[in-house]
């Protein structure tokens, strides 16, 4: 598939460092420019300690930056109030996690529906989207089982309902397939391709070159650095 | 709304996916509210008798028994015809009965039990005509002493409801009675006197009677009954000094009803240790629903993480955790006010109280339920709306 052409900034890191810890300070992050645009499908990849997961945390505004600005369309978010940049996570970054997150005691639509609570939305529109999200990932047919009752494969595809639901702007992905056998990994990439849009982007943090090399931009990083921000044909 | 409605619908699936420790926590409450609502309602349950027998007697009979004003250790004293009739004009009053014990005088159904009734002497009352009326008690059968009695002196009487079954009376039947050898016509039953238990097993005769058997020199009452309907208590107060207009005769009052009153009192030192007894198995069972809900935050700390993760504000999830405890808070209030009824319930029918139990102190103990509920809440929710949604996805 060929790269989709990018377009406007959705997600953008400006000088962002991190550092943990005050008496002995660990520099997680140091001075990192990013720029996640509309369309783009990226993978972070580095070693175990590089920062990507600081990173993730960062770009999902899970986590505050010790300096620099995290933008969300241009709007500076680590200074807004923690209701707002709340709000604004949730409207903008669906994420999707290695160990699938799922609440236990719901059913792979009520999993999916949280991600719509508190949005004045009515019970049935709230159904209705949700079941919509599980259709595009091929899971109507599991909407009332719960998490213990499914596969690895159809909890992670469960969770990437509950990501898309919100119509994000990027759906950040931790890992997707670190908990998944080969055939699963596969189908769960090949949603993930099909994710990016024109007003969407995808980005997927990962250590598996394989992962990195289905994606169109891949972005290097080492001790909290990014060393290579390259743009690749995706392996097929 | 919604948002309210969506708060509660997560509040009420998080506690129903761990039944077990939903259970658990909500011990609690429940058996705090019902400790305190059974402990009132058996303490009020329990003067419950009293307060429907108050309710039934009135609260407007007073009894004025003859007293001497100078010295007042004169033998006999008695209220005089025409102070009874000065108390019978009040304004308030609107029946008099006039009565006097006669003693030492032995009153046999037949004489083979003349042993038995010397030593268990019954009452003799010599009575105004208008008894019945005053003290509000109907005849169980017979007629009750009338005018033609009281001019004739007839030698008839009417016994009390519990003599009647001591004698094995049967209803309008002709008996005789002997009071000290004489022979007397029972005419009628009165029925239970409920301010003066003593006259259920008394005879009643005309004071005629009294004056011409058995050598009263006058036919005046040592006791007045008395009904006020208004002003009950100035009435009371205002006897003594109608009687006596300065004279030596005199006359205290009571009001019977005033004694069970203070009797159907409930309890207010009980009432209060049971409640503090109530309240400190709410604190504890507060602490119980701190202790675990934040054992339960640690738990959960990755779903914490995921509803932060999908937009949820640190509001947000101390509100959610918060509704899991006002939750608690009305379940364990509303189950508790059941049990503790229940408890009174089945208390009252074991020893025949007369239920009592106020829906306002219902609701009012599990309304102080649902606010230790939600005070005990306050940690675990700070605590969960504290984690740091990046830890607890890590962790979990």
């Amino acid at each position: 598939m060929p790269p989709s052409p990018v377009s406007e900034s959705l997600l953008s890191l400006e000088g962002v460092s991190r550092v943990y810890g005050e008496e002995v300070p660990v520099h997680a992050l140091r001075d990192v420019w990013l720029d996640i645009r509309a369309g783009e499908f990226l993978s972070i990849i580095g070693p175990s300690g590089s920062g990507k997961s600081t990173m993730l945390g960062l770009l999902g505004v899970l986590d505050l930056p010790t300096s620099g600005s995290i933008r969300i369309l241009g709007t500076e978010v680590n200074t807004l109030p923690d209701a707002q940049r709340s709000r604004l996570r949730g409207d903008a970054i669906g994420f999707v996690f290695q160990q699938f997150h799922l609440v236990p005691h719901l059913t792979s639509l009520g999993n999916v529906e949280t991600a719509l609570l508190y949005r004045d939305l009515s019970r049935r529109e709230r159904r209705r989207r949700s079941m919509e999200a599980l259709e595009r990932v091929d899971l109507v047919q599991r909407a009332d089982h719960r998490p213990i009752q499914m596969s690895g494969g159809e909890q992670q595809r469960t969770a990437i309902a509950r990501a898309i639901v919100t119509e994000p702007l990027v759906v950040l992905a931790d890992e997707p397939t670190g908990a998944l056998d080969t055939e699963n990994a596969a189908n769960v990439m090949e949603i993930f391709a099909g994710l990016r849009s024109s007003e969407r982007a995808v980005c997927i943090v990962t250590h598996d070159l394989s992962v990195a090399g289905a994606t169109e931009r891949r972005i290097s990083m080492l001790d909290g650095e990014i060393v290579l921000d390259e743009v690749q044909v995706p392996a097929t | 709304m919604r948002r309210f409605g969506e708060l509660v619908g997560v509040a009420v699936a998080g506690l129903t996916a761990r039944k077990v420790r939903t259970l658990l926590i909500l011990l609690g409450p429940i058996l705090g509210v019902a400790a305190i609502v059974a402990a009132i309602g058996i303490n009020e349950s329990s003067k419950g008798d009293l307060k429907a027998k108050l309710r039934e007697l009135g609260t407007d009979l007073i009894v004025a028994n003859a007293q001497d004003t100078i010295g007042g250790f004169g033998q006999n004293p008695r209220i005089p015809e025409e102070a009874a009739d000065r108390v019978a004009r009040l304004p308030d009053v609107t029946s008099v009965t006039g009565t006097f014990q006669l003693s030492n005088i032995v009153t046999l159904p037949f004489a083979a039990a003349a042993d038995y009734y010397r030593a268990f002497p019954v009452p003799i009352i010599a009575t105004h005509l208008n008894l019945p009326e005053t003290m509000d008690v109907p005849l169980v059968s017979g007629r009750f002493l009338n005018e033609f009695d009281e001019s004739s002196a007839a030698r008839v009487a009417v016994i009390g409801r519990d003599l009647a079954n001591e004698y094995g009376y049967i209803a309008n039947e002709p008996r005789t009675i002997q009071l000290g050898g004489v022979d007397y016509g029972v005419v009628g039953v009165l029925d239970y006197v409920l301010l003066e238990p003593s006259m259920d097993s008394a005879v009643f005769i005309t004071f005629a009677n009294a004056v011409e058997d058995w050598d009263i020199e006058e036919p005046d009452p040592s006791r007045l009954y008395i009904r006020a309907p208004t002003n009950t208590k100035y009435v009371a107060e205002e006897v003594p000094t109608v009687v006596s207009l300065g004279g030596p005769d005199g006359a205290n009052t009571s009001v019977p009803t005033d004694l069970l009153d203070a009797q159907s009192q409930v309890d207010e030192n009980l009432n209060n240790l049971t409640k503090m007894m109530g309240g400190l198995a709410l604190v504890v069972g507060g602490v119980g629903i701190a202790n675990v809900m934040s054992i339960s935050v640690i738990q959960r700390s990755s779903e914490i993480g995921i509803r932060r993760a999908l937009g949820h504000s640190r509001g947000t999830i101390a509100i959610q955790f918060l509704f899991e405890a006002l939750v608690i808070g009305v379940m364990g209030g509303i189950l508790g006010a059941g049990v503790g009824a229940g408890v009174v319930w089945m208390v009252s029918e074991m020893r025949d109280y007369t239920m009592i139990l106020s829906v306002s102190g219902l609701v009012r103990w599990a309304s102080v339920s649902v606010g230790v509920a939600v005070v005990a809440g306050l940690y675990p929710s700070t605590k969960a709306a504290r984690l740091e949604p990046l830890e607890t996805l890590r962790l979990g």
